[in-house]
Parts: structure tokens; sequence; C-alpha cells
């Protein structure tokens, strides 16, 4: 098998109640991976969201990393900034 | 009413969610000026998650689009419309058959959200002088047309001019528009007043266009709300005399009377809808009851 | 053995490092009363024409002191973020073999993180006062044997009068000294106004160390803090940046969220029947409580009402606005900005206070009982309305308590000012994770979504109703503004933390209203 190139895309801002999501790959498996202040009580639940955006692009995505750098983004703007990142990292973003 | 529709750009959470809370009549989603074009797919995620949830408080919540000349406004009007936007504003109207594409476009997507048609309303940002000149056809284009708002910047350069304090390049636009407006029966709103700080400037732009019988004004910053409200807000003289107005008009009906007279001159049907919408803007009626 | 206290907080019977608390557990913010006489200093005597208080430098003072390991050393924290006299006094004592040292601060700043290597290196054993940033983490992850002691303005000069904390050895940062030890605050490259936090460690510190960068003939005048507390003098190139000591001016914030809140803030003050002749408020230096005073200040000049004194930590704004009649007196315990400064040390009006005078609950009247109006802040706010200024949401140290207990107990009509969230995390919760402020002292919680009055506060939601005639003043119940915030949020994971307690928040009348327990990894 060719070694893929590396790929990344990003979404979002570093402003507050925003995030900055970007996604790279290839890597193995899905690799999620969260930092600033809200993490510390909204973990589980940032992950799950991120799950449930990635999952609702239907082929259940992989070999992704999905890293999140928080600044008090709710979970909806979460969700949206994953969203356009994914769209935009397979090229489907349609700007 | 619609004193105040506060702009908030699209691509920035904390402006989206917190604006409502500044109270403002209504919201202007903006995916236009305020996105870079960079942005425009993520924006227009955002925005749709944030309609979704639909938590405004009271505002009327509309959008504005980019323009029809565009590759973007179809998917605008899309993801606007089936997530719950009341209005859409669509920047540069010069002509009749924009607002009749618009139109299609809207009703496309409110057949296929299951929103009744007719729904969505249309502002129309007229931002050069042709456009200024169609204005009343423009109003008339469609059904859906419920406001028209001159352009500032735009519209000033289209004129070979530029942005003064004292308002001078837009003033024959203004005193044009809310003609057309009264004359198609439309609101007539104002531009924004770009001097975010200048609070004096401000006051007195907006009793200027209140003054000519513009319905409101668009705002950038929440910190000009409180005071166009206060632009707007009724005198202690209006709002005894409107009441008096009512109280007469509810009367004539509870008997029957055609005719209403107040301190013995005879009260014409316009003035008791103005003198209702007085005491709206006092806050002293609901907005419904004033259209009754 | 765990004892719950009157907030309900589970308090271990024993708390290593810092005794037995059955005895002292808070049972309600006015219930402990003192007993006894005060605690003092030991006896000096100076010999006319018999040596000289001048030590040289801080070395050579800390040697003539007698200062040994174990003992407990005060600083001032008057120079903020400036000062240079707690890292080098720590530096010193590491240099001349001294170690095991209590530090009994006011506050320690981010610029005192130098003394972390001290702390693991064993100079410094323990700390009694608040702790920020930095520091805050090291105690918040266990670094500390001994819990630090948390203690409000009031209540550590109600600590050291009534015996709890013996100084051994005060050092105390002066702008301005005399040979004599006459200190001042208000002269100098480094002046920072208001000493009102040293006061009380001078009357009753064993041995007392004016260490200054500005000697000056003597007597100086004015004098703050007279020389017959203190023991030696020590001159030093620099006691602090001042840069870091004062900021320049206090602008009202043009930030449309803190100015809902503050407007908001201001229409309750409006409506309550304190907002009369005479009214007296105390609103410190932050974004909001600073609008507040701008909207107030609007609204004084509407009704023609002259208030009587601002108190606490005065900004130029406070100056402006005593310099335009619309309050008579400034209390001042600590002065913020260059304009605080100035007007101190020139106007009679502005007057300096001691920390004992501002809000100590054991003397004969603390300035904070004159207290009509108080806008404070909290990291969380929780239904039974019990505030945190403590710990942050992910449970770590980080705050002192300054002066949030004194002046809620003290003020008639306190109010929190504090946006709902911050980001993703909710200032208003089900239960605070550290209480320092029982929800009895507090009044009012302002938020971007309106106005929350403790029921207990009946008259106040009357008096808002009343004014609310056109929906001015939104008012909304503390319950829903907790749904409100948990919808927004989704729901918190907890905070984990071990059994050991790292901090003992005092009450300040000197019983345990919580503790703070060390953080898992």
């Amino acid at each position: 098998m060719e070694p893929a190139d590396l790929k990344a895309a990003q979404a979002g801002t570093l402003e507050s109640m925003d995030c900055l999501v970007t996604i790279t790959g290839p890597v193995e498996g899905r690799v999620i991976e969260i930092s600033g202040n809200a993490a510390a009580r909204f973990k589980t639940a940032m992950e799950r969201r991120i799950n449930d955006v990635l999952d609702g692009f239907g082929n259940s995505p992989t070999d992704i990393k999905v890293g999140v750098q928080d600044n008090g983004a709710l979970d909806i703007v979460l969700g949206a900034r994953v969203e356009a990142a994914y769209a935009r990292y397979i090229g489907r973003a349609g700007r | 009413m619609r004193r105040t529709m506060l702009y908030l750009p699209g691509n920035n959470p904390n402006m989206l969610l917190r604006g409502h809370l500044f109270e403002p009549d209504g919201l202007v989603i903006d995916l236009e000026d305020s996105v870079s074009a960079g942005e425009k797919d993520s924006a227009r995620i955002l925005v749709r998650e944030v309609l979704r949830r639909g938590e405004f408080g009271a505002c009327e919540v509309t959008a504005r689009i980019n323009g029809t000349d565009t590759e973007h406004w179809r998917k605008d009007v899309q993801a606007v419309v089936s997530c719950g936007a009341s209005g859409v504003r669509v920047p540069k109207v010069e002509s009749p058959q924009t607002v009749r594409d618009l139109d299609e476009e809207i009703s496309g997507a409110e057949a296929q959200a299951g929103i009744p048609q007719g729904s969505v309303k249309i502002f129309c940002l007229l931002e050069t002088a042709f456009g200024v000149w169609n204005a009343y056809d423009i109003a008339k284009a469609s059904p859906r047309v419920t406001a028209i708002i001159p352009g500032g910047e735009d519209l000033a350069a289209d004129l070979r001019t530029s942005r003064s304090r004292e308002g001078t390049e837009l003033e024959w636009v203004r005193r044009m528009l809310i003609v057309v407006a009264r004359a198609a029966g439309v609101d007539a709103l104002d531009t924004v007043f770009p001097h975010v700080s200048d609070d004096d400037g401000l006051r007195r732009e907006a009793n200027f266009v209140k003054q000519l019988g513009y319905d409101g004004k668009s705002v950038v910053h929440p910190n000009q709300i409180p005071i166009i409200h206060e632009v707007y807000a009724p005198t202690e003289r209006e709002i005894d005399n409107a009441r008096r107005i009512v109280e007469a008009a509810s009367a004539a009906q509870a008997r029957g009377l055609g005719a209403v007279s107040v301190d013995g001159r005879m009260i014409d049907a316009p003035v008791i809808r103005r003198a209702r919408f007085t005491l709206v803007r006092a806050g002293l009626a609901s907005d419904s009851e004033s259209k009754g | 053995m765990m004892e719950r206290n009157a907030v309900k907080r589970e308090i271990p019977s024993r708390i290593d490092g810092y005794g037995y608390t059955s005895e002292k557990l808070f049972e309600g913010a006015f219930a402990r009363r003192p007993s006894g006489c005060h605690a003092g200093p030991r006896i000096r005597a100076a010999v006319p024409g018999v040596g000289s208080k001048l030590a040289g430098g801080v070395h050579e003072a800390i040697m003539a002191s007698g200062l040994k390991s174990g003992m407990t050393i005060s600083f001032h924290h008057h120079l903020r973020n400036g000062d240079y006299v707690v890292n080098q006094v720590i530096q010193a004592c590491a240099e001349l073999g001294i170690s095991d040292l209590t530090i009994f601060p006011t506050a320690l700043f981010d610029v005192h993180k130098a003394i972390i290597p001290y702390i693991k290196s064993g100079v410094v054993g323990r700390i009694m006062g608040s702790v920020n940033g930095a520091i805050g983490k090291l105690v918040s992850e266990g670094g500390l044997d001994a819990p630090v002691v948390l203690r409000s303005h009031g209540g550590r000069p109600r600590a050291v009068i009534s015996g709890d904390v013996h100084i051994d050895v005060a050092f105390i940062a002066a702008p301005t000294a005399d040979r004599a030890g006459n200190i001042s605050g208000q002269m100098g490259r480094s002046a920072c106004g208001s000493i009102g936090y040293a006061f009380t460690d001078a009357q009753n510190a064993d041995v007392v160390v004016a260490i200054t960068d500005n000697l000056q003939s003597y007597p100086i005048s004015p004098v703050s803090i007279p020389g017959v507390h203190v023991d030696l003098v020590a001159v030093t190139d620099s006691i602090g940046d001042p840069a870091g000591i004062v900021s320049g001016t206090t602008r009202v914030t043009r930030d449309p969220m803190r100015l809902l809140i503050a407007k908001y803030a201001s229409r309750l003050i409006e409506a309550s029947p304190y907002f009369m002749v005479g009214i007296s408020f105390q609103t410190g230096a932050g974004g909001i409580p600073l609008a507040v005073t701008a909207f107030m200040k609007e609204a004084m000049k509407r009704r023609d009402i002259r208030g009587s004194f601002g108190l606490g930590g005065i900004t130029g704004y406070f100056v402006d606005l005593m310099k335009e009649g619309l309050v008579q007196k400034l209390m001042d315990v600590q002065s913020f900005d260059l304009d605080a400064v100035h007007s101190i040390a020139s106007d009679p009006n502005h007057i300096e206070i001691s920390a004992d005078w501002y809000a100590n609950p054991w003397n004969c009247g603390a300035a904070v009982n004159m207290l009509d109006v108080v806008i404070l802040g909290a990291t969380e706010v929780d239904v039974d309305f019990n505030a945190n200024v403590n710990t942050e949401a992910d449970g770590a140290l980080l705050h002192g308590i300054g002066g949030h207990q004194d002046t809620a107990a003290g003020a008639k009509l306190t109010i929190i000012a504090q946006p709902l969230m911050r980001g993703r995390i909710p200032c208003v919760v089900d239960r605070v994770h550290t209480v320092t402020t029982p929800g009895e002292v507090v009044d009012a919680l302002v938020t971007e979504f309106g106005v929350t009055i403790n029921p207990q506060r009946k008259d106040l939601a009357d008096a808002c109703a009343e004014f609310a005639a056109s929906r001015d003043i939104p008012l909304v119940p503390i319950d829903e503004l907790a749904e409100r915030a948990r919808r927004m949020s989704g729901p918190m994971e907890p905070i984990r933390v071990s059994d050991r307690v790292v901090a003992v928040v005092e009450w300040r009348d000197g019983t345990v209203i919580d503790v703070i327990r060390q953080l898992e990894k």
C-alpha cells in the first residue's frame, strides 16, 4: 500500500465561546485531543459530541486525529466547528 | 416593532448566542460582509446550529445572506429558512427580478422544510443608485417584501461620495425611501451608524430618521440599542394623547359608532392605528394588538 | 470523623496541621462572639541615645530581628504584583539558613511564584494567607505539608488581635520611612497610597522591620505607621516595580455584556430603599463594579442624590465622584491607581484606614458595618446563594477571600454581579465547590439575564417589582437561572478530590466555613 499523504484541515477560532478544531490524518483509528479550561468538567460530553458529529457523516470516519483548542464553546458550537473541519478535510466544504 | 435590528457576525459564537440579551427588536445574523470568503462554509454551519437552538428571547430573527450575484446565496437561503429564520435580508437589490428569484428560492425552501408558504419575509438593502431608483418596483415585487433599507458605505460610494457625520450624501435617499415605503406599504429601516462610540452622533441621526418617519435603524453594536430605543420612546404627552384616542375608539366601537371624536375633533382610522402603535412603543400594549 | 457546619459542609473534626475543628465550626454569619482580652506583642523599650534602628540591608535586618527557623513572618500586599520584598526576604532567609517559616501575607500575587523553589526546599513550611496563580496550583496539588489558612481582610486582623496567629517578625514594605521607623505609603518612587493592611501587623508583631527604598530625614510627614511600633529599618535599592504597584488610569468598560449586567445592578440599587441621600458604597476595581459606579453616578445626578462615602479599594473613578460632590469622603484601605495615590496624599477627605478599621468583625464597629451597598464578584454562586471566590471550575485554589466576606456581612445590600456563563462554565450551580461567603449575607445576584433576589429579601423583590413597571428590571428566580445554565453547559463532571485538606477557609470570625481538598491527578 502506498503511504497516504498527510492532510490537515481547521475550522473555528480561539475567540471567547469558540474553539479551534484541527483534523489531521491519516493516523491509526480515531484520536481526540481536547485542551482548554472547560475540559476539566466537560470532557465526556465534548468527546460524545465530536463522535456524534463525525458519525453523522455516514461512513463513521476513522484514521483521523481531532484536536480541539477550546475557549468555552457550547456543544452546538463545538459540533458546528467539527462538522466544518471534517467537511473541509474530505474536500466537501463548498465555501 | 423594528426600532433596532442588531447585526450579529455569522462566524462569532459569542455574539450569535448572546446578541438577543441586549434586547434589540430584531437580529440580523450576517453571512455576508462580516464573514470572510474562506469562512462562508463554517459560518453557515454555525448559524444553522444557532438558529436550530432557537434561543433569541423576543427578537425577530432574520439573516443577511450573500448577494444573489455570488455562489453562496442559494445555500444561505436553504440553511436559514429551514432552520427557522423569519426573514431574509438581501444585499444590493437592484431590480424586481432579484426579489422574484429570491421569492422562488425561499418558496422552495419553505416547501422542503414544511413551513407555510409566505412565512419568511424579505428585507431589501438598496445599496446602489439604480436600486434606490427602482425602490417602489422592488418593494412591490413580492408580498414577502416587508422592509426596504438604504445602504450606507456602498451607496455613498456608488453616488461617488463618501459618508459624513452629518449624512448629507444620504439625506435625499432617506427622504425618498420613506415615501416609497409608505406608498408600497412596507417598513422603512435606516442604515447603521458606524461610529460605535459616538453616542451623541447616533442620537442626532436617530432623531432625524425618526422624524422622517423611519420605523427604526440597523445597529452594529449593542451599546447603540438603548440610545435608539430612548429616541423612539414616546413622550408622556404623546402617550397620554394616544391613550385618549384609543379609549375613544374602543368606546365608539362598543356603541357601534363609525365616527370617533376626541375633544370635539373627528379622528380618522390611520390616526387611531398610529395611537395604538404609540402605546406599543411605550411598552403599554403588545405588538399584536396594534395590528388589529 | 466528619462534622457538618451550618452551610452543610463536611468538615473533618481534626485537620492535620490545623487542629481540632469541633469547637469552631461555622454556625452562622454573626453567631460567634468573642470573650477575653486582646493578645499582644512583646513589650519593647528604646533608651534615648542608645542604638540605632538602621540595620543596613535586608540580610542584616533579618539577623538583627532574631528570626529563627519555625517562626511566623508577615507581609502586606500594597505593592501588589510589583512587590519585591517578599521574594527578597525569603531569599535572604534561605541564604541565612533559616527554614520552616510560616509566612502570613495579606495576599500573594503572581510575582511571588519566585518563592516556589523555597517552598520545595523547606525554607517556607507553611502559608497562612491568600495564594494566587502558580502557588495556588501548587497548594491544590498537595505541594505543602500544612494546609493553607484563608482569611478575609477583616478575619486576618481579628486572628492577630485575638491571638489565633502570633507574628514573630513583620516585614513592612515602606515606600517612605525615616530612621525612627515612621512609615508612609504616600511618597517615594514606590508610592502605593494607603498601607492599611500593614497596621495590625505593626501593632502586634514581636519585631517589626520596615524595608524601604526611600529613607528620608526624621520626621517624615504624613505618617501612616508611627515608629513607636517599628524596631528596625532596612534600606534596599528597590522595594517594587512601580508599573506593577499601581495601574495608570481606570476606564469604564465598553464591553456590552458587562455594561448590561452593570445596568441591571445599578437599577437594582436605584430601586432599593438605600438609594437616598447619604448612600455609601463599595465597588472595587473590577470591570463590572466600576461600570455599576458609572451608572450609579448617572442615577445620582438625575435624582439629585449625594452619597456619604466610598469604601475599600479606591480608584481614580471614586476620586472623581468625590471631586464632583457625589460622595463626601473616601475610606481607603488600598489605593488601586495613580489618581487614588495622589488623592490620598493631598485631600484630607480621603482617609487611610487599616484592615482592622475596614473589616474586623471583632472590634467596636468596622467601616463595613456602615456600608449600604457593595458590588462583588464570584466564580460560582449556588441555589442557596452561597458564593465561592476561592476555587476555579477545575477545583484549584486560585484566589484569596479579600474583603468578600466582610463587606457581604456588613453591607445592607450585597450584590454579586457576574455573567451566568464564563465560556461553557456556569457561574450558577446547585452547589458551589467551596463556600467562601454564606448565602445568608448575599442579597442579590445580577447576571445578563436580569436580577435574582435572595428569597430572604422579599422587601427587595417588592421594591424591584414596583420600580420595574416598565420591565426595567427582569427578575429571575435562582432555580430558573441554575436550570438555564445547566441547559447551556450540559451536565458537569464532578471534581475529583482526595480526602486530604490543602486549605481551610475561615469565616471572618475564625470558624471553619469550608475546606479545600487536594485535587486528584
